[in-house]
């Protein structure tokens, strides 16, 4: 009974979140782009009409039609199908990504800055050195090493952003964990695993969550500038960024092909970023305590 | 002035048109025939290596062609024609060739060019110790000298009827006895003297005023202006900012079809992507296999999808229709048939299909060849993984030689003997398919080297059968060589080697 009664408890706080999200223009906004995208990721081939790599000879550099809603490029295949594929890839990928560099961090941001001493010095000396370099250039450096397919990429992603999530999460331990209830727990002789999952990392929340969407909006880009520099996803996959890359010489000829891919990632960009900014303001991370 | 003359003469309407007519011709002839003018903005690719030995690229070799002379040329047609040799004689036993230099050539630092520069430059580039890529092409030199101040004479270890051909090649600009600073200095003797250079940005240079060719160069200045992306070099086209651009790739030489002000051109090239598996381990070294692959592939769609229809068909010989007199059309490799090539690819053990990584480099329409190829290979079992390399991973390390699946580019040669003894023979430089068959080094070295040109044409169309049948190279097309101009200039005729391009004879209007 208070099991099912604290879920149900839950379900409206989350209800009263999206809500919350829906009062202001811009968050709203951000909420509703993701939603499509995420909607578009999830049907996937159910949603379009053509298989996102095959080639209709015959329809090659067709304009936006019925038939084509966005066209089609010179090797005859359907720009739909592809950005709605490559939706789906995107979301894998640079959520995927994100996903680890956001659990990495937090678990090894948790336990460095916890623990002090030793353990955070050298912890976050490295992560300072990683970050010394920026995200691209380090991306390209790994996939130069790597050699260019999913996983690398999905690798240059955590290695990219687990040092910004563990700042993030440092800077809220650091605050934390000399607070009254931090300590009463420990003088209790609770684990450290306790002391961090139970009394630290519910305060850590919010800010990780904002952190979250940001660090996946910028994996959206990431994913889409190693796509366009060749180096990331190969062809025939309907990367973003390769689509982008591919479309450059036929600007002239068929626009369609550059503009959906692109319009794609910015309104996908555009989307996570309102949406952090909205889940900030709702989460009052930031906003003291 | 001209005005002035007019307005004190005073004449009726009709003979004022007339003589402002006559004024004009006078005007236009004096600045076609003796005063270059004008500027020609050419659109290129950065030049990196400026060293004639190693200068390879389109850009790199524009330079050249610009700020030297080479010894002998080829025209758009592929015939010889003399440039800083004015005239030859060949013995008759095919070894010895003699050439008179222009008497009136000399270096844009005033000195005359003679005979020693000539054997210089050609001692330089086939002097083995210095390992240039050039040693093996003039491997046949037996000795170069200096018979007069302006005679040189050539001996030959055996008979090459290629030997003008060779001795035109890109890197072989003759230089000034004793240059080694290469790619700093530009003390050419050619009909532009550079100006200024500012690597990755662009080359000035200004018309030679002492040049031994009269009439050129056209333009009183020229200026190469480089771009590292090919939609911004055809958007600087569109604006204006350059006059002209060569080297397109199809999508954005259709871009400019209909466009007021610029004029495309078109020119047919044996330059051509050549699809390669390695024929000395498995899969490729069963023949079964390699016919599957020929089978599969639909040359004409391809040829129709990746070069916009522009590029000419290939029947899996690098001998294309381009070399009129040597080209088979009756060559032809077998009829696109995705059934059989299935059926043997299970007869060669790979019931289930053939996995394969297609190796390709980032450049040109490759990586749009390799998609079509994933396609139209997957119909008959081949399950082909797309990897696309920028250039210079693909060919550094000689990776591209490693490789067992691959795309490679191969640039068009004024003659076709060039591709069978650096790519096909046994043991060759570049031997990317490391493909060995007696039979076909001994056609290819009797045609090579034979005087008796039915004999050479037999040859040729003896190894066209023997490798459209079964060779181990697929070569879906040769593509065209796509430029566009702006209007306004004459005498422009863009060569199938586009760095070859005669800019000297290009006029300001």
């Amino acid at each position: 009974m208070a099991s099912s009664a604290a879920a149900a408890a839950r379900r409206s706080a989350w209800l009263r979140g999206l809500l919350e999200l829906y009062r202001k223009p811009s968050s709203a906004l951000g909420t509703s782009l993701v939603a499509v995208f995420l909607i578009l990721a999830a049907l996937g081939p159910l949603a379009t009409p053509y298989g996102a790599t095959e080639q209709v000879f015959t329809d090659r550099s067709q304009p936006p039609s019925l038939r084509h809603l966005f066209g089609t490029d010179h090797l005859g295949r359907d720009v739909f199908s592809r950005v709605v594929a490559g939706d789906r890839d995107i979301f894998l990928l640079a959520g995927s990504g994100t996903l680890i560099a956001v659990v990495v961090g937090t678990l090894v941001g948790l336990f460095a800055t916890y623990r002090g001493r030793w353990a955070e010095e050298i912890t976050y000396r490295f992560f300072d050195s990683l970050l010394a370099v920026p995200a691209l250039l380090l991306a390209l450096l790994l996939l130069g090493s790597l050699g260019p397919s999913r996983s690398s990429v999905l690798a240059v992603i955590a290695v990219a952003y687990t040092p910004i999530v563990a700042r993030v999460v440092r800077s809220v331990v650091l605050d934390t964990k000399t607070k009254e209830y931090v300590l009463a727990a420990r003088m209790q002789g609770e684990s450290t695993a306790f002391v961090l999952g139970r009394e630290i990392l519910p305060s850590v929340l919010p800010a990780l969550a904002v952190e979250s969407a940001l660090r996946f909006s910028y994996a959206i880009f990431l994913v889409a500038s190693l796509g366009f520099l060749g180096v990331g996803v190969q062809p025939p996959n309907p990367d973003w960024g390769l689509m982008v890359s591919e479309a450059r010489d036929f600007v002239y000829l068929t626009p369609w092909t550059l503009t959906f891919p692109a319009l794609a990632i910015s309104l996908l960009v555009i989307g996570v970023n309102l949406l952090a900014d909205g889940l900030k303001r709702v989460l009052q991370v930031g906003a003291g305590p | 002035m001209y005005m002035h003359i007019l307005r004190n003469v005073r004449l009726t309407r009709l003979r004022l048109g007339l003589v402002t007519l006559l004024g004009l011709m006078v005007l236009g002839g004096a600045t076609a025939q003796s005063v270059p003018a004008g500027t020609l903005r050419v659109g290129m690719e950065s030049p990196s290596k400026l060293d004639p030995a190693y200068a390879s690229s389109d850009a790199e070799i524009a330079v050249l062609n610009a700020v030297y002379d080479y010894l002998v040329d080829v025209d758009a047609d592929n015939n010889i024609q003399p440039r800083l040799a004015t005239s030859w004689k060949v013995s008759q036993d095919g070894l010895t060739y003699t050439f008179q230099l222009a008497p009136n050539a000399t270096w844009h630092d005033g000195s005359p060019v003679t005979a020693q520069d000539v054997v210089y430059t050609f001692d330089r580039l086939r002097n083995p110790d210095l390992k240039l890529p050039t040693s093996d092409l003039y491997a046949d030199i037996d000795t170069i000298e200096a018979t007069g101040t302006h005679e040189v004479t050539f001996t030959l270890k055996q008979t090459n009827p290629f030997f003008l051909y060779d001795l035109s090649d890109n890197h072989a600009v003759i230089v000034k006895k004793g240059t080694t600073d290469f790619g700093s200095t530009f003390n050419g003797s050619g009909p532009f003297v550079v100006e200024s250079y500012h690597p990755d940005d662009r080359m000035v240079l200004k018309a030679n005023p002492d040049y031994f060719l009269s009439g050129k160069p056209g333009v009183g200045t020229l200026q190469l202006i480089f771009f590292s992306d090919q939609s911004a070099e055809v958007s600087a086209l569109r604006g204006g900012q350059i006059d002209l651009a060569m080297r397109l790739p199809s999508s954005l030489y259709e871009s400019l079809k209909g466009v007021n002000g610029i004029t495309r051109v078109d020119v047919p090239t044996n330059g051509f992507n050549v699809v390669r598996l390695r024929s000395d381990h498995k899969p490729g070294s069963d023949p079964r296999v390699v016919q599957a692959l020929k089978l599969a592939v639909d040359r004409k769609a391809i040829t129709e999808a990746v070069t916009q229809g522009l590029g000419v068909v290939g029947n899996d010989t690098p001998i294309g229709p381009l070399y009129k007199k040597y080209f088979d059309a009756g060559a032809t490799p077998p009829a696109t048939d995705t059934a059989k090539a299935k059926e043997l690819l299970k007869e060669a053990g790979y019931p289930n299909g053939l996995k394969l990584d297609l190796y390709t480099p980032n450049t040109g329409d490759r990586p749009d060849l390799a998609v079509v190829l994933k396609q139209q290979l997957a119909k008959a079992g081949f399950d082909i993984n797309v990897v696309v390399e920028p250039e210079s991973v693909y060919y550094g390390d000689n990776k591209w030689l490693q490789v067992d699946f691959g795309i490679t580019g191969w640039g068009s040669r004024p003659y076709p003997q060039f591709y069978l003894n650096v790519m096909l023979e046994c043991g060759a430089k570049w031997n990317e398919t490391h493909f060995c068959n007696q039979e076909f080094d001994k056609l290819a070295k009797e045609a090579g080297n034979t005087l008796d040109a039915q004999k050479r044409i037999d040859d040729y169309h003896k190894i066209q059968q023997m490798l459209a049948s079964s060779g181990p190279i697929v070569i879906p097309y040769f593509f065209p060589q796509l430029g566009a101009i702006r209007d306004g200039f004459t005498g422009f005729q863009m060569k199938a080697f586009a760095g070859r391009t005669d800019l000297a004879s290009v006029h300001a209007q």
